[in-house]
């Protein structure tokens, strides 16, 4: 039982951690300050993700968290592929 | 201990929902909208409805991306320097009522797993979906069976929709293969 409460709690820091990644995002001020945030947050939803899989007893999560591990990369070089010549992404 | 983490959830989706319809920079705008997508699809598994989640994840923050930064390749950024822009004052009122409103209609919803709620209460529909789902569908989550099984021709006419767009847009850039 304290196992599970702490590790909502841990989700919860890094939730509230989140919002603070998500003021260097809003900010900028570069293109590539906001890539580089978003990455975080991306990264950061898988670990809450995990977290919220153990403390719940559900592992379907770690699915979901798998599948943002994967989409995180591909966002990630999409939009500096984006920045880099400006209209060319694929 | 659960519903802190949801409140947390709720200020971040705020934050970036807001941040995505303020930013000037159209680019910056999709990144915001990724960051808004990462939030919802955290809520909806923290809701227990994980094939939501997983949808908002693919959809909204995969596919949705690179569509969005396709369309953008077409457009110019604004010159000059503001990063945020300016709401008018009216248009920004009526949507803060507008959010008051559904805001105010809160507390009239149940709490989650609130025995007294409607859709516990009137156990006959209810109970038929969480006891026949798997015998019915063979799926185990009873909302993926929901939206995938139950509701197998709504989710067929999205299907559908969809593809009218993709022919149709396809008619309007005069092109006969996707490139």
């Amino acid at each position: 039982m304290i196992v599970e409460e702490a590790l909502l709690a841990a989700a919860g820091a890094l939730v509230v951690l989140a919002v603070a990644v998500l003021y260097r995002a809003v900010r900028g001020p570069t293109m590539q300050d906001r890539v580089v945030a978003v990455n975080v947050l991306g990264t950061n939803t898988v670990v809450i993700l995990a977290l919220l899989s153990a403390a719940l007893d559900a592992p379907s999560f770690l699915d979901i968290a798998l599948v943002y591990a994967l989409l995180n990369f591909l966002m990630a070089v999409a939009i500096s592929k984006f920045t880099v010549d400006r209209g060319g992404v694929m | 201990m659960i519903a802190p983490v949801g409140y947390a959830l709720v200020a971040f989706v705020v934050v970036a929902a807001v941040a995505t319809a303020l930013l000037r920079d159209v680019l910056a705008a999709i990144i915001l909208f990724t960051a808004y997508s990462l939030g919802m699809a955290l809520l909806y598994t923290l809701l227990l409805a994980p094939g939501v989640g997983l949808t908002e994840a693919v959809i909204g923050a995969g596919v949705t991306t690179i569509l969005l930064l396709l369309t953008i390749a077409k457009t110019v950024r604004p010159t000059d320097g503001a990063a945020l822009e300016r709401p008018d004052p009216r248009a920004a009122v009526a949507c803060g009522a507008l959010a008051l409103v559904f805001g105010l209609t809160l507390p009239g919803l149940p709490a989650v797993g609130d025995p007294d709620s409607p859709v516990v209460a009137y156990e006959r529909v209810t109970g038929y979906y969480l006891s026949q789902s798997y015998a019915d569908t063979g799926v185990e989550n009873t909302v993926t069976a929901v939206l995938a099984a139950y509701r197998g021709f709504d989710t067929f006419g999205e299907a559908t929709v969809v593809f009218a767009a993709g022919v149709a847009a396809m008619v309007v850039l005069r092109q006969e293969v996707f490139t």
